[in-house]
């Protein structure tokens, strides 16, 4: 038995190391084969995937409808930003005096992310431990309130930009280039965060999350702890939403809290939902398509957010469990992940 | 003094927008234990309506009490069938489908009457007809009242008599009530249940409408996402109140526009929309059944 | 030394008085019944002493600890289990799941779940395997990967015991386990239940309205009627009680 586990252990290394080189060959390369264009809409596909599947966490897996997301997400965006243009600029110019510049920013940019992440985590431990206390209608409309508290107090900030944005300029150091769009980068982020969250959610542990949504008396009466079960994934989520409004902040080099109010909470609870509440899959399938579609069909304009709540609409009165249901693609199963599909008696 | 006095009346006034608003949420949660997300749009179709019909009718050069009358009873019937439409559409499928899907389909309504506004009327704001010639009404001291003041004030006061008379004096109302408080046991004592939730949708859909005929009076910029807010903040009023309590929903709504104007004009307008969030969050965490509701206990 | 000790418990809600002064105990190793009609109290006292509502006045000791009002998920660690009078399985997931959910240990998600190593696969393996045992021991075992809400209503009830089982108590409370069964389905519960006394160390009390499911199971039966207990002793007593015959006059008269 035990010479076949290591060799499977090895396997992930060599397959980890591969997709590594195949992400830094698409960062350097990519750019030269599409235009600036395209990357732009990958690159929101990439960030609007981790808020999906940041959110499904909480909605999906914990069953606790919260609707504020976007707030973390600015928290993250903001935080990350600001680091980055106050202090980040100067260690970048530090960094690239003595690596070769690609190291050098590779060897930055976790920094604000991991920051921007880790605010927003606590922004979700301050807003969970309250909010989660309430049930259903009241959590939800506590979790938009308290999105919508953030933007407003982010927007009274001056040093952050206020009502103008922000944009990722540092003046004292106007030579550093703190925007990061890197393709490769940024999906490696992505696809790591999604495997953290699956594999926090697809272990014997992780059931905790499942029980919590399926029925919180009988979770708590085989000793479940719910609400803190409740706040952790609150602040797993919040850290994840955190982070891909720092990937946004630093890919697009300017950020501004509209593009944080709830209408973007409504979307990605939109992804969610459409993707099937409890389905990492379809949280990652949702988020992609129903970000690229828009723009594959340009001639909708205006139209795309017509027909996005009239596909809300529809779905949830015809198939409310959404496209996967809690169902996932195998492919769980290669990474290790393993998630048992239960099936109907016979 | 007077500023104060001023700033009262104001916080009065859109104390009563947004009680005329919150009234349709607390009815429809009544009955339905459904946060209607879409209601604050149905207002932004009250204004447009209006801006519309009185166009139509010739009106918007022409102030006249009664060109705003026609043009209140327009909007407010364009909406109730709004409203009833939601409702049947949207809705009544769900029925029985737990809290979650109506909530999301809400949510769906709700992004689809604000995006086929912007389609619809154009996005950029328009600018509501002055019905009314804005004159002074009254003097006291420094305190002014203009005349499209009071009338806010005064219809707001009678369609709130209107809806407490239809709601205690009423079979209707008796009806809703009882859907309220059980509707299961409602639908056994014969109520048509489904026609008194079409019908709770109706008479909250005529409220939000007047309420954004009278902010087109006192506030003419209107625009597509103009429910957004107001839509949000009524809420607020009627959990304040506690919700499904529909007297709550008024007094809620006093307090809460009351409490803004004030804040906003003696500490920050900068915050002024969040006052609102604030007041949510704090009363969801010490006093969730808001300030007339009641507690329900679930059966283990 | 009784395992379980209630004094003088009394719980209201509002102007309704569901328990009254009730004086209730289980010795270690015991198999006790608490019947009584509708409405009589007996599942308003297993939320007091699983934690779901706290005492108004009265004393809930287990082991010789004060539990009255400690929180459902911290009773379940001083070793109190529970079924529930409607099932709260977690419907979604699998039997294996339900049980897995419930075995302890398996409780925080953290850091090693993420990382995955040698240690975790091991545990994660080892709860599998108690998972599939327990499963096993209550007949369950082809079932184990099908979704509890499919599962028919008495593997559904069985599907519940095992996962109270899980949580290795050593007080086991099951709130009408027979409720919507039929006759053959009841007799194959009671030896089920006569049996986990003997296989699994548990004591359990029962809460039944079926004063013939009881009977010939437990060493003895307690009844409440509105709140109060009315009677108590070994079931050929309790049976013959008038006090307790005239409760239940007009329902359950006949089976008495």
């Amino acid at each position: 038995m035990a010479p076949a586990r290591v060799s499977l252990m090895r396997r992930h290394w060599i397959v980890l190391a591969a997709a590594a080189a195949l992400l830094v060959g698409l960062d350097t390369g990519l750019p030269h084969v599409l235009n600036a264009y395209y990357l732009t809409i990958l690159t929101r596909i990439g960030v609007a995937v981790l808020a999906a599947v940041s959110l499904q966490l909480v909605n999906g897996f914990t069953g606790q409808f919260s609707i504020g997301h976007a707030g973390f997400m600015a928290v993250g965006a903001y935080v990350s930003a600001a680091l980055s243009v106050y202090l980040g600029a100067g260690w970048l110019v530090a960094l690239t005096a003595l690596l070769p510049a690609p190291l050098a920013r590779a060897c930055y940019f976790p920094i604000p992310l991991v920051a921007g992440g880790l605010a927003a985590a606590l922004a979700g431990l301050a807003v969970g431990i309250p909010a989660l206390r309430l049930r259903g209608d009241y959590l939800a409309i506590a979790t938009l309130g308290f999105g919508e508290i953030i933007r407003i107090a982010i927007l009274n900030v001056d040093a952050v930009g206020g009502a103008r944005g922000f944009s990722l300029t540092s003046a004292a150091q106007p030579a550093a280039d703190l925007r990061y769009d890197g393709l490769g980068a940024i999906y490696a982020v992505v696809a790591l965060s999604v495997l953290v969250i699956a594999r926090l959610v697809y272990s014997a542990g992780g059931l905790a999350f499942r029980a919590v949504r399926e029925d919180e008396t009988a979770a708590e009466s085989v000793g479940v702890a719910t609400t803190r079960v409740k706040v952790e994934a609150f602040v797993v989520s919040s850290f994840f939403a955190g982070v891909a409004g720092a990937l946004f902040a630093h890919s697009e080099g300017y950020v501004h809290t509209n593009s944080f109010a709830f209408l973007r909470s409504f979307e990605i609870v939109v992804f969610v939902v459409l993707g099937g509440l409890g389905s990492i899959s379809g949280a990652i399938l949702a988020a992609a398509v129903l970000t690229a579609a828009p723009e594959v069909l340009r001639g909708l304009g205006e139209w795309r957010m017509i027909l996005y709540s009239l596909l809300l609409i529809v779905t949830m009165i015809l198939r409310p469990q959404g496209l996967m249901g809690q169902r996932e693609f195998p492919i769980g199963r290669w990474l290790g992940t393993r998630p048992r599909q239960p099936h109907a008696a016979a | 003094m007077e500023n104060f006095l001023q700033q009262l009346l104001n916080g009065i006034t859109w104390g009563g927008i947004y009680a005329l608003i919150a009234l349709g949420y607390t009815m429809v949660y009544g009955v339905l234990k459904l946060i209607n997300f879409a209601h604050g749009d149905v207002y932004m179709v009250g204004a447009m309506t209006g801006f519309y019909v009185a166009h139509a009718l010739g009106f918007a050069g022409h102030p006249s009490m009664v060109g705003l009358l026609v043009t209140l009873v327009c909007s407010m019937a364009v909406c109730a069938l709004l409203g009833a439409l939601i409702e049947r559409v949207a809705y009544r499928p769900l029925r029985g489908a737990g809290r979650l899907a109506p909530l999301i389909t809400a949510i769906g309504v709700s992004l689809f009457l604000e995006n086929a506004g912007q389609v619809l009327f154009g996005a950029d704001p328009k600018f509501f007809p002055p019905l009314l010639e804005s004159r002074e009404l009254v003097r006291v001291g420094a305190l002014a009242i203009s005349n499209i003041q009071g009338v806010v004030l005064a219809t707001t006061l009678v369609l709130m008599a209107g809806l407490e008379f239809v709601v205690m004096r009423t079979r209707f109302g008796r009806a809703m009530r009882a859907v309220s408080f059980d509707a299961p046991a409602a639908a056994l004592m014969g109520v048509p249940v489904d026609r008194v939730i079409l019908g709770t949708f109706v008479l909250g859909s005529a409220l939000a409408a007047a309420a954004g005929i009278l902010v087109g009076l006192s506030n003419p910029k209107i625009d597509p996402l103009m429910g957004i807010m107001p839509g949000i903040k009524a809420f607020v009023a009627a959990v304040l109140g506690g919700i499904g309590h529909v007297p709550g929903a008024m007094v809620g709504g006093l307090l809460l526009g009351i409490v803004e104007t004030l804040v906003s004009g003696y500490l920050s307008s900068t915050y002024r929309d969040a006052i609102a969030f604030v007041v949510l969050i704090a009363i969801l965490l010490y006093r969730p059944t808001g300030l007339f509701g009641s507690a329900q206990t679930e059966k283990v | 030394m009784p395992l379980l000790e209630i004094h003088g418990l009394t719980v209201r809600f509002g102007g309704l008085t569901a328990v009254s002064s009730l004086d209730f105990s289980v010795e270690a190793g015991a198999l006790v019944a608490l019947i009584g009609p509708n409405g009589a109290g007996k599942t308003t006292a297993f939320n007091v002493i699983t934690g779901i509502y706290a005492p108004s006045s009265g004393s809930v000791r287990f082991d010789h600890q004060e539990i009255g009002g400690v929180s459902p998920h911290r009773i379940c660690t001083h070793g109190i289990a529970r079924t529930f009078q409607n099932i709260r399985l977690f419907r979604s997931l699998s039997a294996l799941d339900n049980v897995r959910a419930a075995l302890s240990g398996a409780r925080r998600s953290g850091l090693l779940d993420v990382v995955r190593g040698p240690a975790w696969t091991a545990r994660e393996q080892a709860l599998e395997e108690r998972a599939r045992q327990l499963l096993t021991r209550l007949g369950l075992e082809r079932l184990a990967d099908a979704k509890a809400d499919s599962l028919p209503y008495g593997e559904q009830r069985r599907l519940e015991i095992a996962r109270a089982l899980a949580t290795e108590p050593r007080l086991l409370l099951l709130d009408e386990p027979a409720a919507g069964m039929n006759p053959s389905e009841k007799e194959a519960l009671r030896s089920l239940v006569a049996r986990l006394r003997q296989e699994f160390g548990v004591s359990i009390v029962l809460i039944d309205h079926d004063v013939a499911f009881v009977m010939n199971l437990c060493d003895r039966i307690s009844v409440l009627d509105h709140g109060e207990k009315i009677a108590e002793g070994p079931p050929d007593a309790v049976r013959r009680d008038p006090k307790v015959i005239e409760a239940y006059l007009g329902s359950d008269a006949e089976s008495v």
